[in-house]
Parts: structure tokens; C-alpha cells; sequence
């Protein structure tokens, strides 16, 4: 009873997946679970589009208009909580490499040699190793 | 007087020499001064020999961001070295905490009269460079202006000069100057530290801030690294950014 709308746009879309899906076939074999979800999810999609009047029916039940827009608008939400996400993941991350960096940094911190600020101290003329926790003692007087 | 001297720098190569050289030379003997400069990956490293070169008689405390982080973050990362316990001063703790761009902007006659005022018994001494007779260019007149107001209704502080580089803290007041604005706006978010501290409730608490004159010398080398109109953009972006996602826990 359902049919099968086998447009031009269903064409290149259903190819566009299957493309997209050998592509990451090639690419992440090593990992099968993630493409066994993909394989899924794809073909979950591939389904709605040669079988629009499923999405429509579903539409029409929950009082949305057109079927494509039943799958739309929660994806359009999803997407934006997404980008929100993603965009403080990428601010607490850039707080870690900061506070890494900077231990990095202060761990390492030396004082140039050859300062005169007291003269009777004993600083070699030598570059001090970054890593020197002695040459940083002898800095405190 | 005991002061700590916070310098972040980046690819400045020597510009720097020239700056260490120049405060070198303003810092009378009775003045125990140790500059911690913080070298924000700049690529050629910084050259220390040139550095001792330039300033013999200068206490300098290096320490190196593997990566660059930004403005902000090295000025952090100074203030927290000028913090600890092993690099105090013999003879007591830091009495003045001056931060100080490291391009040769600013002279380092000013950052003594900062200190100076600081000594005097301000809590915070920021660079006006209004009144110090800068030949500020007109360009940078416009987007100065613009910073300003964006600042009083931002922050409510009233200031003649915004985003200036050179300020002295006080040791009660450096507490307080955490910065997580990694970039440049940095600025502005001490600014708004500042604002906080200086109308908190309990009177005591209360910062005492004031403007001291001081010069800018802009070059076109400075004036090429330094802030352009697109970079406001970025500053509004990243203090947006500050705002949603920094709710005060964080790392520290």
C-alpha cells in the first residue's frame, strides 16, 4: 500500500548515504561498532526518503504539516544544543591546556644568570636548565 | 621599594632588549626590582643572552608557555610566579606589582611613578595616557574612545584610559586579579576585578584605585602588533564566551 517515490532527489540522496557510508567503511574498518550504528542510522534515512508517506503519516498524527519537516525540526533543535555543547567543551578544554601549560611554565621558571642585585651570590654564568629546581632556590636569597 | 614587574611577551625580539634596557636604566639602586617575564612561545625563543646584554644589573625570572596562549594568560602566569614564595625578595614580600608591555611602549620613569603611587598607598594605579601627553595616533583615538564606553557600561568604572598596559597593584589588591581571559580581553575583565573591588560593601575591603599620567610611545612596529577594529570584535566575542561558560569553577 505504501509506495516506493523513487525521484531523481531520492536517487542522488540514497547515494549520497551510500557513498558516504563506503567511504567510512574504507576508512574506519577497525571500528565496527561505530559503523554498525551508521549502517543503521543511514538506512533509517535512506527508508524515509524513498518512503516519504511513512515520515507524512507520522506528521499528520502529531498535527505537523509536512512530513519532512516531522524529521527536521527535532534534528534542527538537536544540532543547536549540540553547538552549544561543543562550544563549552572547547572552552573547559582551552582552560586545561592553559592551566598545563602554565604549570609547565612556572615548574620551569629561572632566574637569568649574571644578575647583580646581590653581588656576593654565587650565580654561574651558565644558562640554568629549565628544569632546575636548585637554581631556583638559590634565587630566594 | 620591592617590585615585581609582570612582562608577558611575544615575538617582540628586540624590542624587548630595548624595553629591559630602558627600565634598567630608570630603577635607582635603593629599588629592588625583578622583572617576571613570561615568553608566550614566541618563535625564535626569546634570546637571553641579548636580554642579559641589555640589563645587567636587572633581576629577571623567565619562565616559557610551551605554546602561545595569548596576553591574558601570560600576565597569569606572571602574576602567579610574582606570588610565589621562592622568588620574594630577601628582604620581605613584593610591595608593588606592575604589569608592562614588553614592545617599548611604555617607559620605565612610569612604571616608578606607578609604584610610586602605589607606595603612596593606593591599592591600584592605572596608566592614563591622556594626561601623560602620548601622541596617541587618531585611529587609535577612535577605538580608544569606543573602549571606553564600552568599559563604564560594562564594568562602571570611569577611567580616562582603558586597555593601557601599564597598572600597579597593591599586594591586597594582586589577590584578586585573577584573569581567565586568556586573550586580549583580558582588559577588560580586569577592569571589572577592579570595578568589584573598589565598590565592595565592607569598607575595608573597599581598593582604592586612582589615574597616574603616563607616556605611550607608539612605533609603527607596535602599532602593527597592537589592537585593530576587528579585534574588538574578538574581545566582544571572547568576553561573551567568558560569560556563558566560566561560572567562576573551573581549573583553580
Amino acid at each position: 500500500m505504501m509506495q516506493a517515490e523513487v525521484t531523481p532527489a531520492a536517487i542522488a540522496l540514497v547515494g549520497l548515504l551510500a557513498a558516504l557510508f563506503l567511504h567510512d567503511f574504507v576508512t574506519l574498518q577497525r571500528n565496527r561498532r561505530l559503523l554498525l550504528v551508521q549502517l543503521v542510522v543511514f538506512a533509517g534515512g535512506a527508508w524515509l526518503i524513498v518512503y516519504p508517506e511513512v515520515a507524512r503519516r507520522l506528521a499528520h498524527f502529531v498535527g505537523i504539516g509536512r512530513g519532512v519537516d516531522f524529521v527536521l525540526y527535532p534534528l534542527v533543535i538537536w544540532l543547536v544544543r549540540e553547538s552549544l555543547l561543543s562550544r563549552r567543551r572547547r572552552h573547559e578544554e582551552q582552560e586545561r591546556v592553559t592551566e598545563l601549560v602554565r604549570a609547565m611554565a612556572t615548574s620551569g621558571a629561572y632566574e637569568l644568570a649574571g644578575a647583580v642585585a646581590e653581588p656576593a651570590t654565587d650565580h654561574s654564568s651558565k644558562r640554568a636548565p629549565a628544569h632546575s629546581s636548585a637554581v631556583a632556590a638559590s634565587c630566594t636569597e | 621599594m620591592r617590585i615585581a614587574v609582570l612582562m608577558p611577551a611575544f615575538n617582540e625580539e628586540g624590542r624587548l632588549a630595548r624595553t629591559l634596557d630602558d627600565l634598567a636604566g630608570a630603577i635607582p639602586s635603593t629599588d629592588h626590582v625583578c622583572v617576571f617575564l613570561v615568553d608566550d612561545g614566541s618563535a625564535p625563543a626569546i634570546d637571553e643572552k641579548a636580554l642579559r646584554a641589555a640589563a645587567p644589573g636587572l633581576r629577571i625570572v623567565v619562565a616559557r608557555h610551551a605554546v602561545n596562549l595569548g596576553q591574558g594568560a601570560a600576565l597569569e602566569t606572571a602574576r602567579r610566579l610574582a606570588l610565589e614564595p621562592r622568588w620574594q625578595p630577601g628582604e620581605g614580600p613584593f610591595e608593588a606589582f606592575v604589569t608592562m608591555d614588553s614592545d617599548g611602549q611604555h617607559r620605565g620613569s612610569d612604571v616608578l611613578a606607578l609604584a610610586g603611587a602605589i607606595a603612596a598607598g593606593a591599592d591600584v594605579a592605572l596608566g592614563d595616557r591622556f594626561a601623560g601627553g602620548s601622541a596617541v595616533p587618531r585611529s587609535r583615538r577612535a577605538l580608544l574612545a569606543f573602549a571606553r564606553a564600552f568599559e563604564r557600561a560594562t564594568t562602571g568604572l570611569r577611567l580616562s584610559d582603558v586597555h593601557n598596559g601599564l597598572r600597579a597593584f597593591g599586594p591586597r589588591a594582586i589577590a584578586s586579579m585573577r584573569i581567565r581571559q586568556n586573550r586580549m580581553a583580558h582588559a577588560t575583565e580586569l577592569s571589572r576585578s577592579i570595578s568589584r573591588a573598589s565598590a565592595e560593601r565592607a569598607k575595608d575591603d573597599q581598593l582604592t584605585v586612582v589615574e597616574v599620567p603616563v607616556s605611550v610611545r607608539y612605533s609603527d612596529e607596535s602599532l602593527a602588533k597592537g589592537q585593530s577594529a576587528s579585534g574588538a570584535i574578538t574581545i566582544v566575542v571572547d568576553l561573551f564566551h567568558g560569560f556563558l561558560f566560566s561560572d567562576g569553577r573551573g581549573p583553580r
